[in-house]
């Protein structure tokens, strides 16, 4: 388990030399057990502290990557079990499976529509992270060279699922990119070999938890050292119960010999792949290969990852501007809220709900809602009439009047003093907007010049 | 705790498990439960929902009894958004008389959901609660209006929905305060408020798994049915928009949006899930499991 700052003072000189840039040893101590220093800052910290505080703060769940470059993918390296203890870091990989034996053609038209499996959502680009190669052609020469072709195709790193002479052949060609190296269980320990002897990262697949410690203490004697493992389950819940069963080994008893990051390969036969991918995304899963590359199933599993895998402590911002909903003209409405991006959308939609045009402004204050970023002293009328003078707004209606969220309606003096804007004090709650946005007068926003 | 049903039907029995959803381990005497929204009111259907729904708009009855036939819904959840000023405008009587319509029509249990305007539900409620012949659930007791819906399920021997907006501390002040009015706590179940995949549901998915972890480790005020109402996944614009092509399938992705949002739910912890889409039904009880 984490040491305590008491636990981590008591292996400190305690002499408050301060050469750490800490006033004391214990406020020392209290910074590393927050993870905010090393004991590297430590000048005449022991070599068994330096020991026991390394092997501390060694993640309960070992860090595995794939492929090279931008396009790395990072398995594991997590530290809870659930998302509001702190925050998930590295977002379940999804892998799209193609076949070795298929046609030059379909094999072209196949990567293309993995390359197409990329959206744009919230301003953050999604997408699936990696092709797996599927050997099905037996073909060494031919399996390599659709390694490369789909190397070259997609830019994106590869899940090598292959027995150990394609796959040795594959590693020839494409060692480089840093694949995953992904053998049938009966051929583990050549792959492993390979793997430790080209410093590759190793999926190691076997039957359940007993299985795998078995597989995963003979790839270690391999030389194989960066490990994913694959319970092979037979059924999604089977698939849930033994990925959640390797992460609680791995955080709450932190058992290293089964402590990896997980793969589920849900291709082939699988039963229900949709919901054991989406299930798996929500409860542990590292990697999971798919065989289907229909955007309408990867549109919703990437997007489930996206959410889950935000920093519950740090909400998700929008882009603070000047929004158009619908066709907004110069005498459409003007609403103004927050970046908080739950906020934006849940307006967003009751705006769009009403079918009324209008101008939204978002205010930059730091992702929070309505209330909280008014408690914080960051949505003021100072602020507002800031905004309303520099975003641009003015140009783009003939009116000067601003509906304001109405937790906030006490801000409407100030703004108006400020600004020269009339506010009009609009609902307490976002959805009552439609009705809200319907039952204004159109003379609310007539020309001010005319 | 069980969802009452009529004479010859299947009541829905959920809660009573002492460990984490999906894992084969502690007692789970009760599997999730999947049940079907009947919308009131004007309905402006997206595409993948025109087909299936469409057809039965404007017959609560007569798509309450597919739900509970040939769909597989296993209990209803009778909007009665036909009684918002803006969503049809019917009176509170006529909200009763829908009521009754739907409980004839099916023997299986039923949640009454308000219209969502304050003043409106104030009187719907009442009547409501005198109108339907045989125990139900009302939708929602939330902190304004908890005396009043909490009454008016007292008084008829019905069950009351405790909302909270995604706050675990106002989801625990909802029950207590039906504590102190009296309000038995077999008869509540929790909305936390599900958010839309996309569009929030990973706030849900954590005050879902935090409820239930409250609840697990021993927080009586917490330990209740969380019921979730996957209405939201339909209106993102990933499962309504028919436009953008590179997307997939309209009618495959909107059943998939609501899809996906409901296993996140299941695998947060939750207990009843209320679908829009028939398929969904289906779908979501393959992962409903004990």
């Amino acid at each position: 388990m984490a040491l305590t700052a008491i636990d981590i003072y008591k292996l400190l000189p305690k002499t408050n030399c301060r050469e750490c840039g800490q006033s004391t040893c214990l406020a020392f101590a209290m910074q590393i057990a927050a993870g905010k220093a090393s004991i590297d800052l430590c000048p005449t910290a022991s070599e068994e502290a330096k020991e026991k505080l390394s092997a501390a703060a060694a993640p309960p769940l070992p860090k595995v990557t794939i492929g090279a470059g931008e396009r790395e993918v990072v398995l594991g390296d997590e530290t809870v079990l659930f998302r509001h203890e702190k925050t998930f870091y590295h977002p379940t990989a999804i892998a799209v499976s193609i076949r070795d034996d298929a046609s030059e053609e379909e094999f072209a038209s196949r990567l293309a529509a993995i390359r197409r499996l990329s959206f744009e959502r919230v301003g953050q680009r999604i997408s699936v992270d990696l092709v797996a190669l599927r050997c099905v052609s037996g073909d060494a020469d031919r399996y390599a060279r659709a390694a490369a072709a789909a190397l070259d195709a997609t830019g994106l790193p590869l899940v090598l699922l292959a027995p150990a002479g394609p796959l040795a052949a594959a590693v020839e060609a494409i060692a480089a990119s840093r694949p995953l190296l992904a053998p049938p269980p009966e051929d583990l320990i050549p792959a492993a070999k390979l793997a430790a002897e080209r410093k590759l990262p190793l999926r190691v697949r076997a039957r359940g938890i007993d299985g795998l410690s078995v597989a995963l203490a003979d790839a270690r004697a391999a030389g194989a050292t960066s490990l994913v493992a694959d319970p092979s389950p037979e059924t999604p819940r089977e698939a849930v119960a033994v990925s959640t069963n390797l992460r609680r080994l791995a955080i709450l008893s932190r058992y290293r010999d089964l402590a990896y990051p997980s793969a589920f390969d849900l291709g082939g036969g699988f039963p229900d792949p949709f919901l054991a991918a989406a299930l798996l995304v929500a409860k542990y899963g590292s990697l999971l290969v798919l065989d289907s590359a229909d955007p309408a199933d990867l549109l919703p599993l990437l997007t489930l990852r996206q959410n889950l895998f935000t920093d519950p402590q740090r909400p998700i911002q929008v882009e603070p501007g000047v929004y158009p909903i619908g066709a907004p003209s110069g005498s459409s409405p003007v609403i103004i809220t927050t970046n908080f991006s739950l906020t934006y959308f849940t307006v967003r939609g009751d705006v769009e709900a009403a079918k009324v045009p209008a101008h939204l402004l978002i205010a930059d204050v730091d992702g929070m809602s309505v209330l909280t970023a008014w408690a914080a002293g960051k949505f003021t009328g100072e602020s507002i009439s800031k905004m309303l003078a520099e975003c641009g707004i003015g140009e783009k209606v003939t009116h000067r009047t601003l509906i304001l969220p109405g937790m906030v309606a006490r801000l409407s003096g100030r703004i108006e003093e400020l600004s020269g804007w009339r506010v009009l004090v609009g609902p307490q709650e976002s959805s009552a907007l439609p009705s809200y946005l319907r039952r204004l007068p159109p003379a609310a926003f007539l020309s001010v010049h005319g | 705790m069980t969802l009452p049903a009529g004479p010859g039907g299947t009541p829905v029995t959920v809660g009573g498990q002492n460990a984490l959803p999906l894992l084969p381990e502690g007692e789970h005497p009760n599997a999730p439960t999947v049940g079907m929204e009947i919308p009131t009111g004007p309905l402006e259907l997206p595409a993948a929902l025109a087909g299936t729904i469409g057809p039965f708009a404007g017959d609560p009855a007569a798509m309450a009894r597919k739900c509970a036939g040939d769909w597989g819904a296993r209990f209803l959840f009778l909007s009665l958004a036909g009684c918002h000023p803006d969503g049809g405008g019917q009176s509170v009587l006529e909200g009763a008389a829908v009521v009754r319509e739907v409980l004839s029509a099916t023997p299986v249990p039923v949640i009454v959901g308000g219209c969502g305007d304050e003043e409106v539900d104030a009187r719907l409620f009442p009547v409501v609660a005198e109108a339907a012949f045989r125990p139900v659930f009302l939708s929602y007791a939330e902190e304004k209006n908890h005396r009043l819906v909490a009454g008016a399920a007292l008084a008829y021997g019905h069950g009351v929905v405790s909302w909270s907006p995604i706050d675990i501390n106002m989801a625990k002040q909802m029950n207590l305060l039906l504590a102190d009015l009296g309000f038995p706590p077999d008869r509540v179940l929790i909305d936390p408020l599900t958010g839309g995949l996309g569009y929030g549901i990973e706030y849900t998915f954590s005050i879902v798994e935090r409820i239930r972890l409250a609840g697990l480790s021993g927080d009586a005020a917490l330990a209740r049915p969380v019921l979730c109402h996957l209405g939201d996944a339909w209106k993102a614009r990933e499962a309504t928009d028919a436009s953008e092509e590179t997307w997939g399938d309209i009618g495959a992705r909107g059943r998939r949006w609501e899809e996906t949002t409901g296993l996140a739910c299941l695998a947060a912890g939750a207990d009843l899930l209320v679908c829009r889409h028939p398929s969904s039904v289906a779908r979501l009880s393959r992962a409903a499991w004990r």
